[in-house]
């Protein structure tokens, strides 16, 4: 077993790398980088500098001077090979630890926006909170409501209940999240049908820093739930119908179990099997997913955080390749790439550890 | 609104036909031109016998099948074109000529239908809807004549105040003079076209076939006399409404359908192919090959995909081909590779198959004749959940605004439009919300009663 999570922890590394340098070379490879954008910003700005600027800016058509280009081209090590700027990235070219600006990410340094000129870094970590929070809290209410409802869907198979249920649930697989969001945002946060209980978005209120620091506690706590429900529900629909699914087809395989006829015939009481018995194996499967989830704080949050204009890590991402800021892109790639890698891993490790019946070759 | 009516009938049960007779003969005669039996074992007999028993999927199957091969034709069915137009001696037939330049391969057949040959005045193709409008009232055509009428005079006005050139003249009076005795006549062309065409269309010289509903997701509703966006209503004839742009949202919906589900099928369909040769070579094959392959599957399908077609699609605005290729490409085929690898390792054990190698049978007839058939099971009961898993990809692109290009209906730029207009038209959203969730919501019931029948599990209790 050691030997197998050594070969899947060796696999890591290739895999981050095969994926990165992809979406390296992509980058590099299509038009309009960082001089494109330089130059389209030197040009807005002699365009908004009035009268005086249009001459000036009529002199020079190209925008930028050659010097200015090639400093440029260095700044951003463009003017290597695609391998070479690839391993710079990497911080694995030795003559790049020369140069000022960028060690690279093996050392921490994902180097800095093309928007903003602040350091990936912080500028991602800076989101962590609303990520988290979003991801953190529609996982667990995902369980709160899934796992319940999936024993009870297994307990009163073919009944009433059960297809009824079943319908919301295939229902909910087939509303993607952000449109379901959509449309609650439509009813119920908007003054067409009369029911505008809750905000049209974002985080939260914008003085709620002021209040919070006011000591309106109270206040704070409803504005956060009211912005938090809506995008929330968006975040759980993906999950929503897979794992209650799940839950109740593991139950029920287990229940169909000879070790539960067993307990059965020995006269345990019904509730025993079924709590302790067959429910502790049919977690097994819920408890493996885990492990992804941890992806889940990045991934599949664009379309939510577009929809409910929450400033998370999706958002970041979006508006990064509206603007083609390739550092912060390439940093989220990154990071994204190394959560699903963890994950995975973890989701093994997990197995493991609740489920002995299972070795790894 | 008779004619209306049967020309649904007509159009659905040519739909039903070709659905559910035309195209499994089809099928069925490439397959077995292909070499394969094409005869239905027991099993599988059972098996559809069982998908048919399961009433909500198999007539969920059916509509949206009758639907979608209906949509083929759609140019045939809502386009602003018409079916036949005649004037005169001149006739044509605009919408049989878009549908063919769209399915006809390698064709040249041209779409345009010049203006001047079917009384409108102007180099441009036929205004369709005015061409009906007249035919129904000439009178219509008044207003156009006398702003002709005006016209003319203002140019021979203009005409009249320049004396011929003379020899010694410059060149650029010579110029004017040609030019504006040009104008003179065509001015004085048009005002006779639109004066012919009044008379013919009193006399009914002129015909036309307009298709069902007669707009394209192209043009702009102008009969509608209020500035866009209009709501839906029945009366004026907008059952959907329009965009803000003066669009009709029935025709975007429905353009956007075929769409959706065509590009959903192509992605499932293409993707599956790759799916199974690749989960077949794996398990035929075993050994290195297996190893290999599984661990670079295991790499690629850590690509966060969306993120990545995005990335591409920012940088060179995608067609419908080059995006189905990138969803094949980056997730479409990975899935099903499990799961036919893990059929054909069972399969490849069992008896028949060992009988068929010490016969010396060749590899590629043991995997397409004997392996293959008898493992397509998870192929059947995956596809319908991947289509529709690549219909919400498509529609998060385009909602996105990074998929088909901008003009192509699509469901997704319409959520989109409809996210724009939030608050004060609700209808932009909750018309191809319902038209999303109603298509997604019957294919999954499709797809539960697939798995129902073909991968039946049976619980035992006892109690």
């Amino acid at each position: 077993m050691v030997s197998y999570f050594l070969r899947r922890l060796l696999l890591v590394p290739l895999t981050f790398i095969i994926i990165t340098f992809m979406v390296y070379a992509v980058f590099r490879l299509t038009p309009g980088g960082p001089i494109e954008r330089a130059e389209m910003m030197l040009q807005q700005a002699q365009s908004s500098e009035g009268g005086g600027g249009v001459a000036a800016g009529l002199g020079e058509q190209s925008g930028l001077t050659k010097e200015q280009k090639e400093k440029l081209l260095k700044h951003f090590h463009l003017d290597r090979s695609i391998p070479i700027g690839y391993l710079i990235w990497l911080g694995l070219w030795p003559d790049a630890q020369k140069d000022d600006s960028f060690s690279g990410i093996l050392e921490g340094d994902f180097g800095k926006s093309y928007r903003y000129n602040d350091p990936v870094i912080s500028t991602i970590t800076s989101k962590f909170p609303v990520s988290i929070y979003f991801g953190l809290i529609g996982y667990l209410a995902s369980w709160v409501v899934c796992i319940p409802l999936g024993i009870f869907k297994a307990l009163k198979h073919r009944s009433m209940f059960d297809t009824v249920t079943s319908f919301i649930v295939f229902l909910g697989y087939s509303i993607p999240g952000f449109v379901a969001a959509l449309l609650l945002l439509l009813f119920f946060a908007t003054d067409n049908f009369g029911m505008n209980w809750f905000p049209l978005g974002d985080f939260r209120s914008e003085n709620w820093d002021k209040m919070w620091a006011a000591g309106n506690i109270w206040w704070c706590i409803k504005d956060q739930v009211a912005h938090t429900i809506i995008p929330l529900i968006g975040y759980m629909l993906a999950s929503f119908a897979a794992m209650t699914i799940l839950m109740k087809n593991s139950l029920l395989d287990n229940l169909g179990a000879d070790y539960v006829r067993t307990a059965f015939a020995k006269g345990l009481p019904e509730r025993r099997v079924i709590f302790l018995h067959a429910l502790r194996n049919s977690l097994i499967p819920i408890c493996v997913g885990i492990g992804n989830a941890i992806g889940l704080i990045f991934a599949g949050s664009f379309l939510i955080e577009k929809t409910c204009n929450i400033d998370g890590m999706g958002l970041l991402g979006y508006t990064s390749l509206l603007e083609r800021d390739y550092p912060i892109l390439l940093g989220l790639l990154a990071f994204g790439v190394m959560l699903r890698l963890v994950g995975n891993i973890l989701s093994d490790i997990i197995l493991a550890l609740v489920d002995p019946r299972v070795r790894f070759q | 609104m008779l004619g209306k009516i049967l020309y649904l009938v007509i159009v659905l049960g040519l739909g039903t036909f070709l659905t559910r007779k035309a195209i499994p003969w089809i099928l069925v005669t490439l397959g077995r031109l292909l070499g394969f039996r094409m005869k239905a074992t027991p099993i599988t007999k059972k098996r559809l016998l069982r998908f048919k028993s399961i009433k909500r999927g198999y007539w969920s199957f059916l509509g949206i099948s009758i639907l979608f091969v209906s949509s083929l034709f759609l140019e045939l069915i809502v386009n602003e074109k018409p079916l036949y137009i005649r004037y005169k001696e001149q006739t044509a037939y605009p919408a049989l000529r878009d549908w063919l330049s769209l399915w006809v391969p390698f064709n040249s057949i041209s779409t345009f239908t010049p203006k001047n040959k079917f009384g409108q005045a102007g180099k441009s193709g036929v205004d369709f809807p005015f061409f009906a409008a007249c035919l129904k009232d000439p009178s219509l055509l008044l207003p156009k004549i006398e702003e002709a009428k005006k016209k003319l005079e203002r140019v021979e006005k203009r005409f009249k105040r320049l004396s011929p050139p003379k020899e010694s003249d410059s060149q650029f009076k010579k110029d004017r003079f040609k030019l504006r005795k040009k104008a003179v006549l065509v001015k004085k062309r048009q005002l006779e076209t639109l004066l012919e065409a009044k008379q013919s269309f009193e006399k009914g010289e002129a015909s036309i076939l307009q298709t069902l509903y007669p707009w394209s997701p192209t043009s702009f509703r102008t009969d509608l006399h209020k500035n866009p966006p209009n709501a839906p209503s029945l009366k004026m004839g907008v059952p959907l409404g329009t965009t803000p742009g003066g669009r009709d949202i029935l025709t975007l919906l429905l353009y956007g359908f075929r769409i959706s589900l065509g590009f959903a099928i192509v992605v499932a369909g293409i993707g599956y192919l790759i799916g199974i040769i690749v989960g077949g070579l794996q398990g035929y094959y075993g050994g290195w090959v297996d190893i290999l392959s599984q661990r670079f599957v295991e790499i690629w399908g850590s690509i966060p995909f969306l993120f990545m077609i995005m990335i591409i699609a920012s940088m060179m605005p995608p067609t419908f081909m080059i995006l189905a290729l990138l969803l094949i490409i980056l997730r479409s085929w990975l899935g099903i590779t499990f799961y036919i690898r893990g059929e054909f390792y069972r399969e490849k054990s069992k008896d028949y198959v060992q009988a068929a190698i010490a016969s010396g049978v060749s590899d590629w007839s043991i995997i397409t004749k004997h392996i293959l058939p008898n493992s397509l099971v998870p192929v059947v009961t995956f596809a319908p959940f991947g289509i529709v898993a690549f219909i919400s990809s498509l529609v998060s692109l385009d909602y996105l605004g990074f998929g088909l290009p901008p003009g192509t209906p699509s469901w997704g730029g319409l959520i989109r439009l409809g996210l724009e207009n939030l608050k004060f038209h609700p209808y932009m959203i909750i018309v191809p919300v319902t038209a999303l969730c109603a298509t997604l919501f019957a294919v999954v019931m499709v797809g539960e009663a697939v798995r129902e029948a073909f991968d039946p599990k049976v619980f035992s209790r006892l109690r």
